[in-house]
């Protein structure tokens, strides 16, 4: 594991987020009140279930009022931290809370107030609000202090890590390279201007459903390394193992045999013959669905790996398809008459994503959180109904969004020992290094009989930042963007992987759901190539941009080799 | 003499308007302390809040404040400033069927609590 580059701000930086240096009125406030400024405010801090707002009141039933003008239906009203007092901030007409805050003496300060409705703190003499880790831990353990806490999941505890150590071969490692291996054909051989690697898959009868993974597995960076260093040597295997059923020796051998450096298409039959004997409900010559054939492969993989490893199913440790793909999704319960919520960790090695159902009822733009951005003005809500393209981020915003349980639905809350309604939100704890998204195109329902293919065009970015699909970033958003430490924040963040990630490869469906057609595109050297079977061509990014995304395949920025990079130092 | 009593210490206690009290509470106050006390306020509010970021109210004020703030630079802005340029716009463009079944519900609180 490479170390992570470290960010130079100036900053406190704690968990990702930059925190904002106090003001001299906060500052001040923090240097009278002692380490626990905030106690007090604890007691009246009230948490309003479902949605978990926090509120000041003295008593839950209070009316809070201006003291100056009485006037209980402003927006805003603070109350004083030194003296309790409740003030209207009206700006520009009226701000009695400024006012107030004139009463500072030397003795006591009457700048900070705190935001009744919203719990936030503002700074009476900047006119602004200002933020604390200390208030905002308050606010965090006002929310969960009537919540149970379960204890961490057995899945959950930390592997002990080792250090990085970098490596050069001394003379004995070196003469052993040398007598042992023959050096790769450099570049500019005649094999053109095609990189290493790219190699046509001849179709055996409608196996472009295969074809068109393997191509995108082949160039799974951390896949690639893995079998192109020998980690799995197929020899090796099977004179320890016997001849016998194992689907990564199968990929070793294809492995081989892409990157030699022959450039005529290869037929992956005896894969395909073993992939059979592993799935064998799929064995035909039929056309099968390309994610199907993919979380099968992945299962094969795991299945054939030694037993006798000693490495039961933690943190994804178990074989090279789990290291590679696998992720730890957080699915949130909470029960809407009492807030209580129920937590559960899942193990997934992909992401189905929905396509939005009608784009007229949506009016939402692709975030700004993105590279790109959807093209059309925001500047009338009118406007923006008809900017109804389905971007990747979008697919992931309705993905990690709270889901109302119908009252067809009712999830038995353990607080409230009956089932209630509730609220299910999903999030990412962990993200693996390799994350595929598969975007659910083919609609099979049970009810109507049918089944259908979705076309809509899907907009999907090259690079993909993740953080905000992060537990982390999902519980504090639940909490109003507090600056607390949660749980899915690591303590050391250095050895965390950035959730950065950069397209290399997507495959692509044409035609209808029982006869269309696999393409896949990959990105090697910054350039696009299609690869259609036995077919491979450069083609430009704009064609991959337009084309129909089925899985998205998305590595992790720190492993993604750039543009520059020669293929041969790599 | 005895040591000052820590009640003299205390911090000054908010000055209460003795005027205002004798005066008659308009219906607007009326009906906003019944609507509070009965939880209606917060359930409308609730109601508000849900229906606004459904249809993306909110992300596009939340966009409003992302560009205002870019423009601005980050430290030359404050909440009021936000509030400001946003009020306008914001009230503007709150969809129709949201002010409806808004204005729905409170009159229905209203038929129903008066007696």
């Amino acid at each position: 594991m490479s170390s992570k580059i470290n960010h130079h701000h100036q900053n406190d930086k704690t968990n990702g987020q930059i925190f904002p240096q106090p003001c001299p009125h906060l500052a001040d406030f923090h240097a009278r009140n002692g380490t626990k400024p905030f106690r007090a405010i604890q007691d009246c801090l009230h948490i309003k279930p479902p949605g978990g707002r926090a509120a000041i009141r003295r008593d839950s039933s209070e009316v809070p009022r201006c003291g100056v003008c009485g006037d209980s239906s402003c927006p805003r009203l603070y109350a004083c931290m030194a003296c309790a007092a409740v003030s209207c901030h009206v700006p520009p007409h009226s701000s009695h809370v400024a006012i107030h805050a004139t009463k500072t003496s030397s003795a006591c300060s009457h700048e900070i107030a705190v935001d009744v409705d919203r719990a936030e703190l503002f700074c009476c003499a900047c006119r602004d609000q200002v933020y604390d880790r200390d208030f905002d831990a308050a606010v965090v353990l006002a929310h969960t202090t009537s919540i149970i806490q379960s204890s961490k999941p057995e899945n959950l505890r930390k592997r002990r890590r080792i250090d990085y150590r970098p490596w050069s071969p001394d003379l004995r490692e070196r003469s052993l390279m040398v007598n042992n291996a023959s050096p790769i054909d450099s570049m500019s051989s005649s094999n053109g201007d095609l990189p290493r690697g790219l190699r046509g898959l001849n179709n055996l009868g409608n196996t472009c459903f295969m074809n068109s993974v393997l191509q995108a597995l082949f160039h799974t960076p951390p896949l690639r390394n893995y079998f192109l260093s020998d980690r799995h040597n197929r020899y090796y295997c099977q004179s320890k193992n016997g001849v016998r059923l194992c689907l990564a020796c199968d990929l070793d051998t294809m492995f081989s045999a892409i990157f030699c450096g022959d450039r005529m298409p290869y037929s992956p039959a005896k894969f395909l013959y073993s992939w059979w004997r592993h799935a064998s409900n799929l064995a035909s010559y039929e056309q099968q669905d390309a994610h199907e054939f993919f979380i099968s492969m992945l299962d094969g993989i795991h299945e054939k790996v030694e037993k006798d490893q000693h490495k039961p199913r933690r943190n994804g440790d178990c074989c090279i398809a789990h290291r590679v793909f696998s992720g730890i999704l957080r699915s949130d319960v909470m029960c809407m008459a009492c807030g209580f919520t129920s937590t559960t960790f899942d193990p997934c090695v992909d992401f189905s994503l929905d396509l939005e159902p009608n784009q007229g009822s949506s009016m939402k733009t692709s975030s700004t959180k993105t590279n790109h951005s959807c093209n059309c003005e925001a500047d009338g809500m009118n406007s923006s109904q008809n900017c109804g393209i389905s971007t990747l981020m979008g697919c992931l915003d309705r993905f990690t969004r709270p889901e109302r349980l119908g009252s067809d639905q009712k999830f038995f809350c353990q607080q409230c020992q009956v089932r209630q309604e509730s609220l299910k939100q999903m999030s990412i704890r962990k993200l693996p290094l390799v994350s595929c998204f598969h975007i659910k195109r083919f609609e099979h329902s049970s009810v109507r009989k049918m089944s259908r293919k979705v076309d809509r065009y899907l907009q999907f970015p090259l690079s993909l930042d993740m953080a905000p699909y992060l537990s982390s970033s999902i519980l504090r958003s639940r909490f109003g963007n507090r600056f607390f430490p949660f749980d899915g924040d690591e303590s050391n963040t250095l050895n965390e992987p950035s959730s950065e990630f950069e397209l290399f490869a997507v495959v692509t469906h044409t035609g209808k759901l029982d006869a269309g057609h696999y393409v896949t595109y990959l990105r090697l050297s910054n350039k696009w190539y299609k690869c259609d079977d036995a077919w491979i061509t450069e083609v430009n990014e704009n064609t991959v941009r337009a084309a129909q995304g089925y899985m998205m395949f998305y590595v992790q920025k720190m492993l993604y080799y750039k543009a520059s990079e020669k293929q041969g130092t790599s | 003499m005895s040591a000052k009593r820590s009640s003299i210490n205390r911090p000054p206690t908010p000055d209460v308007d003795r005027d205002r009290e004798n005066q008659e509470p308009t219906l607007q106050e009326i009906i906003n302390i019944k609507m509070i006390e009965s939880g209606e306020k917060e359930r409308l509010k609730e109601l508000l809040r849900e229906r606004l970021i459904e249809c993306g109210w909110r992300d596009e004020m939340k966009s409003l404040c992302r560009a205002y703030t870019r423009k601005k630079g980050r430290n030359n802005v404050t909440v009021d400033d936000l509030v400001h340029v946003i009020t306008p716009k914001g009230r503007a463009s709150v969809p129709d069927p949201v002010k409806a079944e808004l204005l729905q519900r409170i009159r229905s609180f209203l038929a129903s609590t008066a007696t």
